[in-house]
């Protein structure tokens, strides 16, 4: 049931100062900076022809974004086996389990990010990654397998830091998505919980078969609203230097002085990843809301 | 009047006391016997403690003391005493409580395969022979939210009967029900009594219990007031606290 939209003189007044708004603000860049535009000098960023093999490679931009499309997969992943499996320890009968996924929780969403991303990256990178020795690991692979983990992952000698910022991430993120997934089970009817216990399931059968399957139709919309998030958020580990997008536009912008269109191609490009995932969310909210069981 | 033989007794409850934690007495001293086959009406104003005495039968509250023994098995702390005499009560509610992202057939199959570990196919057939005996056997591909609340009722009891409990527990079965739909759902009750099974129910349905019931409890404030067989209960009734009931409610 849509309301039927008109567009009154009250909109019509509103369009014309705001449009004239941003003819302020490029009449201000114009002169009032006096900016010298160069987007020509911008492609180059983003795509170039390698004289040297003779074909055309990803300038520093795109092989940032690929870097944070990177981070985003694997962090949507583990962010989500964290926040599952703490979020079924937030509801469990053992106190044991309550106690330590409320103190995760608790911890993660009461400092900032950035001072997470610092203690984890010194604490978790060097002291947990770098002696397990996976940097000299994958560069005793061979070629194709340096190959491979570069394309999943990060080059073999960026190796650590890569795994130490993408699970600093995902421990991060997980702590927002195990209150999605305790609100989701504790939303589900104590009638489930008791009709299933009453055919005589054991309390994992219950899980994993009754409250498990509901509560994930129920939070899809909420969880894709984090996956967002954690996809912005990734621009934060740039501070310990893995090259993503938000990395790279920092180095090319002290190097170039191209401020302003540096980050208008870098906005866009975040906006194609996050974008898709908002009308996703849009989409499973609508359908929610008609109440598909 | 129904000529059934009742056998020894099935379920043993002796002075069963349970407060619940905001200081409400649901059962207070409760002692009753049930006979396999038997089929008890449990009847009294709300709040009485009649749902709650069939939660504390399998296991869904705790008692605070007293004692009970279903057919030889403590109902006491052990985890698998427990379970073993969860799998044996069938239990249906109120409000059906079908999970909703299951069709009916996958169900009624659910506890058969998880539980009993029966095979698909073996579960298939049990579950098509329950659905055509409460009368829904076109509705198997169906979700519960697609069904009305009388058909979600009977898939319930089938859901309940695929387990072949030894007893079945009715809370309040047609209480949410309209009423043209309470009918059908009686007459699958009316059907297991008299093939034997045993069962307790606790019901509005007065005709229900004069029907097909042995024995007739009242409760009141989590005590039996008065038992005794239908005809006896409600033709005569000794205690002033029963009369009273029955008059409001005839």
């Amino acid at each position: 049931m849509k309301k039927k939209r008109y567009f009154t003189p009250t909109d019509l007044m509103l369009s014309v100062m705001f449009l004239l708004f941003c003819l302020f603000i490029a009449y201000r860049i114009k002169v009032g900076l006096n900016y010298n535009w160069a987007w020509d000098s911008i492609f180059q960023f983003l795509f170039r022809f390698d004289n040297e093999s003779n074909s055309w490679v990803s300038g520093l931009i795109m092989t940032g974004f690929y870097t944070t499309i990177r981070l985003s997969i694997w962090g949507i992943l583990f962010a989500t086996v964290f926040g599952v499996v703490s979020g079924i320890a937030r509801t469990s009968s053992i106190p044991l389990f309550r106690w330590l996924a409320t103190t995760y929780v608790e911890t993660m969403r009461n400092l900032p990010p950035l001072v997470i991303i610092f203690i984890a990256y010194f604490f978790v990178g060097d002291q947990l990654l770098y002696p397990l020795g996976i940097d000299d690991w994958a560069e005793t692979l061979s070629p194709t397998g340096q190959n491979i983990i570069t394309v999943l992952f990060a080059k073999p000698s960026q190796l650590t830091s890569f795994l130490a910022a993408l699970m600093t991430l995902a421990i991060f993120e997980g702590a927002y998505i195990t209150e999605i997934v305790r609100a989701g089970i504790e939303s589900i009817d104590r009638g489930q919980w008791e009709a299933s216990h009453s055919l005589g399931l054991t309390r994992y059968q219950q899980m994993r078969h009754i409250i498990l399957p509901q509560t994930f139709q129920r939070i899809m919309p909420p969880l894709a609203g984090q996956f967002i998030s954690l996809i912005k958020d990734s621009s934060i580990v740039s501070v310990i230097s893995i090259q993503e997008l938000c990395f790279q536009g920092i180095e090319i912008m002290t190097g170039t002085l191209h401020t302003i269109e540096i980050w208008i191609v870098v906005t866009l490009l975040y906006l194609t990843l996050t974008l898709p995932c908002s009308l996703v969310v849009e989409r499973l909210e609508n359908s929610m809301s008609r109440g598909v069981h | 009047m129904n000529v059934k033989k009742l056998g020894d007794h099935i379920i043993t409850v002796d002075k069963v006391c349970k407060t619940f934690p905001n200081g409400v007495k649901a059962l207070c001293d409760f002692s009753t016997n049930i006979r396999r086959a038997e089929v008890v009406v449990v009847i009294g104003p709300s709040g009485s403690g009649k749902s709650t005495f069939l939660r504390c039968l399998n296991g869904l509250e705790e008692i605070d003391s007293g004692e009970i023994i279903f057919d030889g098995i403590p109902l006491d702390h052990d985890k698998k005493n427990r379970l073993k005499i969860r799998r044996e009560m069938g239990m249906v509610f109120q409000s059906f409580n079908l999970f909703p992202h299951m069709t009916v057939l996958e169900n009624i199959m659910l506890a058969q395969k998880l539980v009993r570990k029966s095979s698909t196919g073996v579960a298939k057939d049990v579950s098509m022979e329950l659905l055509e005996k409460v009368g829904i056997q076109d509705k198997v591909s169906a979700y519960p939210g697609q069904l009305s609340g009388g058909q979600q009722q009977r898939v319930a009891i089938a859901r309940a009967l695929a387990m072949k409990p030894k007893v079945m527990l009715f809370d309040e079965a047609t209480s949410a029900l309209d009423p043209e739909m309470i009918g059908e759902v009686l007459d699958v009750m009316k059907t297991l009594a008299r093939e034997g099974m045993t069962m307790i129910c606790v019901t509005h349905e007065l005709g229900f219990a004069q029907e097909v019931s042995d024995w007739v409890i009242f409760m009141d404030q989590g005590k039996i007031i008065e038992g005794g067989t239908a005809d006896h209960f409600f033709s005569n009734p000794q205690e002033e606290r029963t009369k009273l009931f029955l008059s409001q409610i005839l």
